[in-house]
C-alpha cells in the first residue's frame, strides 16, 4: 500500500483538486480576476450555449475529430499493411512513419504555418510547380482553407500512434491462416475482406476511440496556427476554452466547458475500457 | 520470378506507395533546414527556393541572442528532467506493486490509471492554475515558477509510466527474487540488489519517454509561464511568432530545428524499444 501511495497522492493532488475547482467554479459567478461571487447554477452552462461561438466550435470540433481520426485511421490501415510486408528498407520506412511522434505539435504547427505561409511558404512554390495551383493562396488567412490544413496536419500527427496500435494487431494474426486460405483458392483481396480485416477489427476499434480522445483534447495545432482564427472560423471547443479562460476572462464560463468536454471524455474513456476488457475476455 | 526479383519487385511498390507519406514527414524538416540556414532576404524572396545561395552562419548567433536559446534550453533540461526524475520515483514502487503484490483495490488503481491518462491537461488547465495561485512558493504562488510546471508534469506522466513500467515488470521472473530471499537476502534487499538491476532498461524506456513528452509540452507551460527568464524552448520558439509584426523565419527555423532535432535523433535510434512500450498500455 505504502508502495502505490505516493503516486496516488501526486495524481489526486493535482488532478483531484483542479478538477473540484473547475466543478466549482462552472457553477460560480466568477469575475475576471477569478473571485468567486456566489453560486448561479446553471448560468455559465446556459451562457455557452447561447454563444453562437460556443456552437460553431462544437459542431466544428465534430467535425475536426472525424475527419482527423478517420483520415488517420484510413491512412494508418493501409501503412500498417505496407510495412508489414517484407520489403527493403523496411526499418527506414518504419523509422520515417514513426518521426512525426518525435516532434512537439506546437514545433509541427509552427513549420507548418511557416510553410504554408501565403508569400514565402514553400507549399505554394510546390504546388505551382507541380501545376496544381496557379497563383499564390493564403491558406492561412482564408476560412475555407486554413481549418482544412490544419485538419491535415493532424492527420499526420496522428498517424504514428495509430500505425504502432494496428502493427501490434497484424503481429498478432497468425502467417498459416493465409497458407491455408490460399490453399482453399481464397485470391488476396478475399483474404484481406475476410480474414484481415474481421481480425483487426478490435485494434481498429481501439485505435479509433483512443484517437478520438486524443483529437478532441488536441489543443497546439491550432492555437499556434490560427489561434481560432480568422474571424473565430477555425476554433473547435478546446480552443474556445482556452480563450474564454485565459484570453477573455470568462473563468466561470471556460469552466463550465471544461466540464462539458470533461463528461465526453468520460464517456469515451467508459467505451474504451469496456473494449478493453472485453479484449481480454475474448 | 525468382524470390529475389519478387521481393524487389515488392520494394519498389512498397516505396511508391509510402512515398506521400514519407515527402509530407520528410518536408518539415527540409523547410526548417533550408530556411533556418538562409539570409533574411532570401527567405523573403519570391520565389523561395529550397537550397540558399550563402549559408547564413550567422543566423545561429543572432537566433541565440534573439530568442535568449541557452536560458530556455536550460530550462526545458531542468523542468524535464527533474518532472521525468518524479514522476519514475513515485512511479517505479506503484508499478512495482501492480506487477508483484495482491492489493485491495488493485483494479480500481487501474482504472483510475487510465481514466487520468485519458485527461489533457488542457482541460483541466483553468483548475491547475488556480491550484498553482493557492500553492504558496518563495516570495510568491506557483504560477510562473518552474516548480509548478515540474509537478504537473510529473503527476500527468504518471499513469502512462506505471502502466508502462507495470507491463515490463511482469516479465521479470519472480524466480530471481525468491532465490535470493532462500539465500537469505530480505525483500527490500532483494529488490533493491536483483530486482531493480534487471528493471534498468525498462525505467530508462520509460524515463525517455516521459522525458521527451516534458520538453514538447506546451499548454500547461504556455499557462503557467510568464517571466521570460522561465520559458521553456516550445513556448520561446512560438513566442518568436505569435503576435509580432514582422517575423524573422530564419531564427524560427533554425530554434525550431535546434529544439526538435536532439529527441527525434533519440527516438529514432530507439524507436524498436519505445514502439513496443508505448502500445503496451493501450492495447493490453
Amino acid at each position: 500500500m505504502l508502495l502505490v501511495l505516493p503516486s496516488l497522492a501526486l495524481a489526486v493532488a493535482v488532478i483531484g483538486y483542479p478538477f473540484y475547482e473547475i466543478v466549482r467554479l462552472s457553477v460560480s459567478n466568477v469575475s475576471r480576476f477569478g473571485q468567486v461571487r456566489g453560486y448561479v447554477g446553471a448560468a455559465n452552462f446556459a451562457r455557452a450555449f447561447e454563444d453562437p461561438n460556443f456552437v460553431a466550435a462544437l459542431l466544428r470540433t465534430l467535425e475536426w475529430t472525424v475527419a482527423v481520426v478517420g483520415g488517420t485511421v484510413l491512412l494508418s490501415v493501409l501503412v500498417a499493411l505496407i510495412l508489414r510486408l517484407d520489403f527493403h528498407g523496411r526499418g527506414l520506412a518504419r523509422t520515417i512513419v514513426m518521426l512525426p511522434w518525435a516532434i512537439s505539435l506546437s514545433m509541427a504547427a509552427i513549420v507548418w504555418l511557416w510553410s504554408f505561409d501565403g508569400d514565402h511558404g514553400m507549399v505554394n512554390i510546390t504546388l505551382q510547380r507541380l501545376g496544381i495551383i496557379s497563383g499564390n493562396i493564403q491558406w492561412m488567412a482564408r476560412p475555407e482553407t486554413a481549418f482544412p490544413v490544419e485538419i491535415g496536419v493532424g492527420i499526420l500527427v496522428s498517424i504514428p500512434f495509430c500505425v504502432t496500435i494496428l502493427l501490434g494487431g497484424l503481429a498478432s494474426i497468425p502467417g498459416d491462416i493465409y497458407e491455408a486460405a490460399s490453399i482453399d483458392g481464397a485470391t488476396r483481396m478475399q483474404a484481406f475482406r475476410f480474414m484481415t480485416l474481421p481480425l483487426l477489427r478490435p485494434f481498429i476499434n481501439i485505435a479509433i476511440v483512443l484517437n478520438v480522445i486524443y483529437v478532441f483534447n488536441s489543443f497546439p495545432i491550432i492555437w499556434v496556427m490560427t489561434k481560432g482564427g480568422p474571424d473565430n472560423s477555425t476554433h473547435i471547443l478546446v480552443t474556445y476554452l482556452y480563450e474564454q479562460a485565459f484570453g477573455l476572462g470568462r473563468p466561470g464560463l471556460a469552466a463550465a466547458v471544461s466540464l462539458v468536454m470533461l463528461a465526453i471524455v468520460f464517456v469515451f474513456t467508459m467505451i474504451y475500457i469496456r473494449m478493453q476488457s472485453r479484449e481480454q475476455a475474448a | 520470378m525468382s524470390a529475389r526479383t519478387r521481393k524487389l519487385r515488392r520494394t519498389f511498390w512498397c516505396w511508391l506507395a509510402l512515398a506521400p507519406l514519407v515527402v509530407l514527414v520528410l518536408f518539415p524538416f527540409a523547410v526548417m533546414i533550408s530556411t533556418g540556414l538562409k539570409p533574411i532576404d532570401e527567405v523573403l524572396a519570391w520565389p523561395p527556393t529550397w537550397l540558399p545561395t550563402r549559408i547564413a552562419w550567422n543566423n545561429f548567433p543572432d537566433m541565440w541572442a534573439a530568442a535568449d536559446f541557452g536560458t530556455a534550453l536550460f530550462n526545458s533540461v531542468f523542468i524535464s528532467v527533474v518532472a521525468t526524475a518524479l514522476a519514475i520515483a513515485v512511479a517505479v514502487p506503484a508499478a512495482y506493486a501492480m506487477s508483484r503484490l495482491v492489493l485491495p483495490g488493485k483494479g480500481l488503481y487501474r482504472q483510475f490509471l487510465l481514466v487520468t491518462q485519458m485527461l489533457s491537461p488542457v482541460l483541466l488547465v483553468l483548475g491547475l492554475f488556480r491550484m498553482a495561485a493557492s500553492v504558496p512558493w518563495g516570495d510568491g504562488t506557483l504560477v510562473d515558477t518552474r516548480a509548478g510546471v515540474i509537478i504537473v508534469y510529473g503527476a500527468f506522466n504518471i499513469a502512462f509510466a506505471v502502466w508502462m513500467l507495470a507491463s515490463y515488470f511482469t516479465t521479470i521472473p519472480r524466480d530471481l527474487e525468491e532465490a535470493a530471499w532462500i539465500d537469505g537476502c530480505t525483500r527490500t534487499g532483494a529488490v533493491l540488489r536483483i530486482f531493480l538491476p534487471v528493471a534498468v532498461p525498462a525505467i530508462s524506456v520509460t524515463a525517455i519517454v516521459t522525458f521527451v513528452s516534458a520538453w514538447n509540452e506546451f499548454t500547461v507551460a504556455l499557462t503557467m509561464l510568464r517571466d521570460p527568464a522561465k520559458l521553456t524552448l516550445t513556448l520561446r520558439v512560438v513566442n518568436l511568432v505569435a503576435g509580432r509584426y514582422s517575423v524573422q523565419w530564419n531564427q524560427v527555423m533554425l530554434a525550431a530545428l535546434l529544439a526538435t532535432l536532439p529527441v527525434a535523433v533519440v527516438f529514432a535510434a530507439l524507436q524498436r524499444y519505445l514502439v513496443q512500450g508505448l502500445t503496451l498500455g493501450a492495447v493490453k
